[in-house]
C-alpha cells in the first residue's frame, strides 16, 4: 500500500511539474499573435489557461496535504512528549479528513453538473475540470489516512516511529 | 440566520481550528460546512462552486507567473549581481552590509512579486556575509526579513494582482501608487541602518570607484530591465498583468538559460515544480477564503458592520486607521491572501462609505498585510530568514520591533496623506482611477 501511495504521490508531482510548464504556452500565443500576425489569434488559449491553471491549485493542494506543507499557525505551545504529539497530530489529520470527505461526496455530484455543461470558447466538457474537486477529495482522504495510521502508531509505541 | 449568529459561528469555528494547528486553507473551509447544513436554503455544493469561481480567473495567473519568474531569477545569479550593484553604490555608508542588504532587496521587489521569494534568495546571500564580517546575527536576520517586505510594496505585487482582481481595481493604478511608499521604505530603513552601524560600530566598505560603480551596473543591467519591461508594459497598456508575468519568465528564462547560462534543463525542471507546488498552497486558499467571504456578504455581514460603525461618525482618517489595525491584526496569524478576501470585501463597504479612494484602500490594506510576514507567530519572511541564520524566531524579535517602528510611521503617513500615493498615478496614468 505504501508503495502505490508513493508511486501516485510521485506522478502527481510531475503531473504538476508538466502543467506548470505547459501553462507558458496559452498565454504566449496570446501575446504572440496579438503582437506579430504570425499566428492566428486563438480565443481558446485563455480558456485552456485558466483550466489548465485550476488543476495546478488542485494537485499542489493535494500532494500539500502529504507534505505537510498547507500553512498552519502555531499558537500553542509544542507537545512534550511523543503521545501527546500524536495525539495533537491526529486532531489536524481527522479536521482534514472532513474535508476531504466534503469534497469527495459534493465533489462527486458537483463533477455531474459538469458533465451538463461544456466550455464557452473550447467546448472542452466541463467535468474535465469539475472532476479535480473529487478526485483531490478522494486523494487527500488517501494521504490523510497513511497519517492517520502513523499517528495512532506514535500514540501506542511512543519509543518508535520517526522523531519528533 | 442573522448577520451575527454567521460571524459567531465562522469565526469562532474558524478560530478554534486554527489554534488546533489545522491548516489555514483547511479552516476556513470546515468553518463554512456548519452554516450550509444549517440554513436550510443552502446546499453545501455551493462551496465548490464558490472555490471554482474564485480559481477560474485569469488574472490569478499572474501568481505562479510572478513565483517562477523570481525563482528563475534566484537560480540564474542575478541577486549576486544586484548585490554588486548596491555594494558599489551603498556599501561605503556605515553599516555597509546592512543597506546593501535593504538596497538589493527593494531592487528585487522591482523583478519579483513575492516577499518570501525575495527574503529566501537575499538570505542565503547576505546572512552569511553579514555574520562573518560581524554583525549581530539577529539584527541581520531582522533586517533581510525587514527589507523584503517591499516585495509586496513594490511593483509588481502579488498582492495588488490578488487584490485588484478580487475588487475591481486598476492593477497598473495599484502599482504606480505601490511606488513611492515602497522606496520611502527603502530609505527609513537605510536609515535604521545608519543608526545601529553608529551605535554598534558596525563594518564599512572602502567607497567603489566611479568606474567600478559603471561595472557593477553592466553587470546587473539585464536584470534591472525586468521592472521596466513589467510596468512599463502594464501601465503603457502592451500587456495584462498576466501577460506581463509570462514576460518576466521568458525573459528570466532566456537570462539564467541562455545568457548567464546558470540553469538547464533539470534545474529548470526543479524550479517549475517548486513554484507550482509553493503557488497552489496559497491559491487554494483563495478558493476556501472565497467561500467564507461569500458566505459573509451574503448574510450581509460586512453591511451590519458599516451600520454598526457608523453610529460612530467615522471620518476616512478614523476609517483608515481602523482598516488599518484590522488588517494588522489579522496578518498576524494568517496568509495575506485569505487576510485579502475575508477582510478586504467586509471593510469594502465601509471604506467606500467614508470616502477612501479604492487605491488607497488597497495600499493601506497591503501595507498593513506587509507588518504581518515578519510578525509572530505566522511571519513567513522572519520565518525563512531565522532558518537562514539559524535562530530561534524570538531572538530576533527586538530587533524586528526596532525596524518596524520606521514602517509602522509609514503606514500613518500614508493613512494621513494619501495624495502621497495618489499623485503618481494621477500624473502618470489618470485613466486608471
Amino acid at each position: 500500500m505504501a508503495s502505490f501511495i508513493d508511486s501516485y504521490y510521485h506522478l502527481l508531482r510531475r503531473v504538476l511539474t508538466v502543467l506548470m510548464g505547459f501553462l507558458i504556452f496559452p498565454v504566449s500565443l496570446q501575446i504572440i499573435s496579438r503582437y506579430t500576425g504570425i499566428i492566428p489569434r486563438y480565443i481558446w488559449t485563455e480558456e485552456v489557461a485558466r483550466f489548465c491553471f485550476v488543476w495546478i491549485i488542485m494537485i499542489g493542494a493535494m500532494i500539500a496535504v502529504r507534505d505537510n506543507s498547507h500553512f498552519d499557525v502555531d499558537l500553542l505551545p509544542q507537545p512534550k512528549t511523543k503521545r501527546s504529539q500524536g495525539k495533537r497530530n491526529l486532531i489536524v489529520h481527522i479536521a482534514i479528513a472532513v474535508l476531504a470527505l466534503f469534497f469527495s461526496v459534493y465533489g462527486v455530484k458537483f463533477a455531474q453538473l459538469g458533465y451538463i455543461q461544456n466550455s464557452e470558447m473550447s467546448g472542452i466538457n466541463m467535468i474535465s475540470i469539475y472532476i479535480s474537486f473529487p478526485l483531490a477529495g478522494f486523494t487527500w482522504l488517501l494521504f490523510v489516512a497513511e497519517k492517520i495510521a502513523e499517528d495512532i502508531r506514535m500514540m501506542r509505541n511512543p519509543g518508535k516511529g520517526s522523531p519528533l | 440566520m442573522s448577520a451575527g449568529e454567521v460571524s459567531l459561528i465562522l469565526f469562532g469555528a474558524f478560530a478554534t481550528l486554527i489554534a488546533l494547528r489545522v491548516p489555514v486553507s483547511f479552516a476556513l473551509g470546515l468553518a463554512c460546512i456548519p452554516v450550509f447544513i444549517l440554513d436550510p436554503r443552502m446546499t453545501p455544493i455551493v462551496l465548490l462552486q464558490e472555490m471554482w469561481k474564485s480559481y477560474n480567473a485569469f488574472i490569478l495567473l499572474a501568481v505562479p507567473f510572478f513565483l517562477l519568474a523570481a525563482n528563475l531569477m534566484n537560480a540564474s545569479g542575478i541577486t549576486e549581481r544586484l548585490v554588486g550593484l548596491a555594494r558599489a553604490s551603498v556599501g561605503h555608508l556605515p553599516g555597509g552590509l546592512g543597506h546593501i542588504n535593504v538596497m538589493v532587496s527593494m531592487l528585487f521587489a522591482g523583478i519579483s512579486g513575492s516577499s518570501t521569494a525575495d527574503a529566501a534568495g537575499i538570505g542565503s546571500l547576505m546572512i552569511p556575509a553579514m555574520k562573518k564580517q560581524g554583525y549581530d546575527t539577529s539584527f541581520s536576520v531582522a533586517i533581510t526579513a525587514c527589507s523584503s517586505v517591499m516585495g509586496v510594496i513594490i511593483p509588481p505585487s502579488i498582492l495588488m494582482i490578488v487584490w485588484g482582481g478580487l475588487m475591481s481595481v486598476s492593477i497598473g493604478g495599484l502599482f504606480l501608487a505601490g511606488l513611492v511608499p515602497g522606496f520611502l521604505m527603502a530609505v527609513f530603513m537605510m536609515t535604521t541602518v545608519f543608526i545601529y552601524a553608529k551605535s554598534r560600530n558596525y563594518p564599512i566598505y572602502q567607497r567603489a570607484s566611479f568606474k567600478e560603480f559603471i561595472q557593477a551596473s553592466g553587470r546587473a543591467a539585464f536584470a534591472l530591465v525586468t521592472p521596466a519591461i513589467i510596468v512599463g508594459g502594464i501601465i503603457m497598456g502592451f500587456f495584462t498583468p498576466t501577460e506581463a508575468s509570462v514576460v518576466a519568465v521568458i525573459y528570466s528564462a532566456i537570462l539564467g538559460g541562455l545568457i548567464y547560462r546558470k540553469i538547464d534543463f533539470k534545474g529548470f525542471r526543479k524550479v517549475l515544480y517548486e513554484s507550482a507546488s509553493l503557488a497552489s498552497v496559497s491559491l487554494f486558499c483563495i478558493g476556501t477564503a472565497s467561500a467564507f467571504g461569500w458566505l459573509l456578504a451574503y448574510y450581509r455581514v460586512p453591511q451590519e458592520l458599516v451600520n454598526l460603525l457608523a453610529g460612530f461618525g467615522t471620518g476616512p482618517i478614523a476609517t483608515g486607521f481602523i482598516i488599518a489595525l484590522a488588517f494588522l491584526g489579522i496578518g498576524m496569524f494568517i496568509d495575506a491572501i485569505p487576510a485579502i478576501i475575508i477582510l478586504g470585501t467586509i471593510l469594502l463597504p465601509l471604506a467606500t462609505k467614508a470616502g477612501i479612494h479604492p487605491i488607497h484602500f488597497a495600499i493601506i490594506g497591503v501595507i498593513s498585510l506587509a507588518f504581518g510576514l515578519v510578525t509572530p507567530p505566522y511571519g513567513l519572511c522572519l520565518l525563512i530568514s531565522c532558518s537562514l541564520g539559524k535562530i530561534k524566531m524570538v531572538h530576533a524579535i527586538k530587533d524586528v520591533g526596532i525596524i518596524l517602528i520606521p514602517m509602522f510611521i509609514l503606514l500613518v503617513l500614508v493613512i494621513l496623506f494619501p495624495d502621497m500615493i495618489l499623485f503618481l498615478p494621477r500624473w502618470l496614468a489618470p485613466n486608471f482611477l
